[in-house]
């Protein structure tokens, strides 16, 4: 004979990241390091501000590059001689807490005073994963069309800066960049909403002053 | 869009409570769905269809049960469920009650958790 039982798991399956992210995070604080991470759409320039950022502040800094998989941004980071690690998600779409635990321990942690998380482009799935950063800055162009922010509610509601690049293209794809702005400022009032060029550098100075000001908040 | 790590997630947490209560078969398996997790039920579930295969959970109903998106409002301090707004959006947009603002604080909905199991197992005796 068999007996029927009703059994309690409540296991939740998003913990075990949230753990990692967790752990993530103490490891950087130990180290007295700032961390954040660049989320957005495929080719709205993270890789070019992540750049950026480095030839124009005195930060030492060392990179995690997720890419699904291949290894361009890693290699393109490294030639402005910073340590990168690249994170290969395979088939997935997004970089978990796991994978930058591995990632930070493959950094000169202890040379470094700041970590730069590139996530893989995704709009979606990285809303799911903390990965410890203090601070996650969204990056969207106006090439994706300027319904963007409206149509991805959730990781503009879940960011703490909001970057619109490419405005230098908004006339030539027909974006109404005061609509994207207008949209982030409705989804997450209390956001900093930053426009750029990243071509001719404007905007960087502003976002720059984000990153520094929330470091020195903490 | 990562329904498959999620689904290896729910079936090795089945499996291991399963077995640490002997379970010869599991025949329920209910899990709580965050409206807000990335996640589409459809998807999930064809792909728990498909990892079960010639495991104890094989035979299970699988039940889904929804999550309440709990918010604190910036606007007008409302603490409590929201509003999603999903005509045009698989992601909803959340919104407060109250006073309709979208600047709301996410409280809870997007988890996904494993609520509980029905398993046979053999008599004590
Ligand atoms: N016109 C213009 N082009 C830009 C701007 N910012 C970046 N780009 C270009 O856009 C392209 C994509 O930029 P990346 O920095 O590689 O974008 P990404 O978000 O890292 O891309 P993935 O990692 O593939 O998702 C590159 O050719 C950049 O030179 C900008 O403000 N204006
Ligand atoms: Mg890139
Ligand atoms: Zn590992
Ligand atoms: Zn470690
Ligand atoms: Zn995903
Ligand atoms: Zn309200």
């Amino acid at each position: 004979m068999h007996q029927v039982a009703d059994i309690e798991v409540a296991k939740n399956i998003m913990d075990a990241n949230k753990r990692l992210a967790d752990k993530n995070l103490k490891h950087l604080e130990e180290k007295d390091i700032f961390c954040v991470d660049f989320v957005g759409a495929i080719g709205s320039g993270k890789t070019t501000l992540i750049e950026e950022i480095i030839d124009n502040t005195d930060y030492n800094i060392g990179v995690l590059a997720g890419d699904v998989i291949s290894k361009f941004d890693a290699e393109r980071i490294e030639s402005h001689n910073v340590p990168v690690a690249g994170l290969n998600t395979g088939k997935e779409c997004h970089l978990d807490a796991h994978l930058v635990h591995h990632g930070l321990h493959d950094l000169p942690l202890d040379d470094l005073d700041m970590v730069i998380i590139e996530n893989v482009g995704n709009l979606i799935c990285p809303v799911d994963f903390e990965l410890g950063s203090h601070m996650r800055i969204v990056v969207v162009s106006v090439t994706e069309g300027d319904d963007t922010v409206e149509k991805h509610p959730i990781i503009f509601q879940t960011s703490d800066v909001i970057v619109i690049n490419k405005i230098d293209l908004a006339d030539a794809v027909g974006a109404d960049i005061d609509k994207m702005v207008a949209d982030a400022k409705k989804l997450n009032p209390n956001v900093h909403v930053i426009t750029s060029n990243l071509k001719d550098g404007k905007g960087l100075d502003e976002i720059i002053q984000v990153i520094q000001d929330k470091k020195d908040s903490l | 869009m990562h329904e498959l790590s999620m689904a290896q997630g729910i079936l090795n947490a089945v499996i291991d409570t399963a077995e640490s209560n002997n379970a010869t078969e599991v025949t329920e398996v209910t899990i709580e769905l965050g409206r807000l997790a990335m996640i589409n039920p459809e998807q999930l579930k064809f792909i728990l269809g498909v990892l079960v295969e010639n495991t104890i959970v094989q035979d299970a109903e699988i039940i889904f049960e929804e999550i309440p998106v709990e918010v604190e409002c910036s606007q007008c301090e409302f603490h409590g469920n929201a509003i999603l707004d999903d005509k045009d959006h698989y992601a909803p947009m959340v919104k407060c009650p109250e006073c309709d603002s979208l600047a709301v604080e996410i409280l809870n909905g997007r988890d996904i958790v494993v609520k509980n199991i029905v398993i046979e197992k053999p008599d004590d005796n």
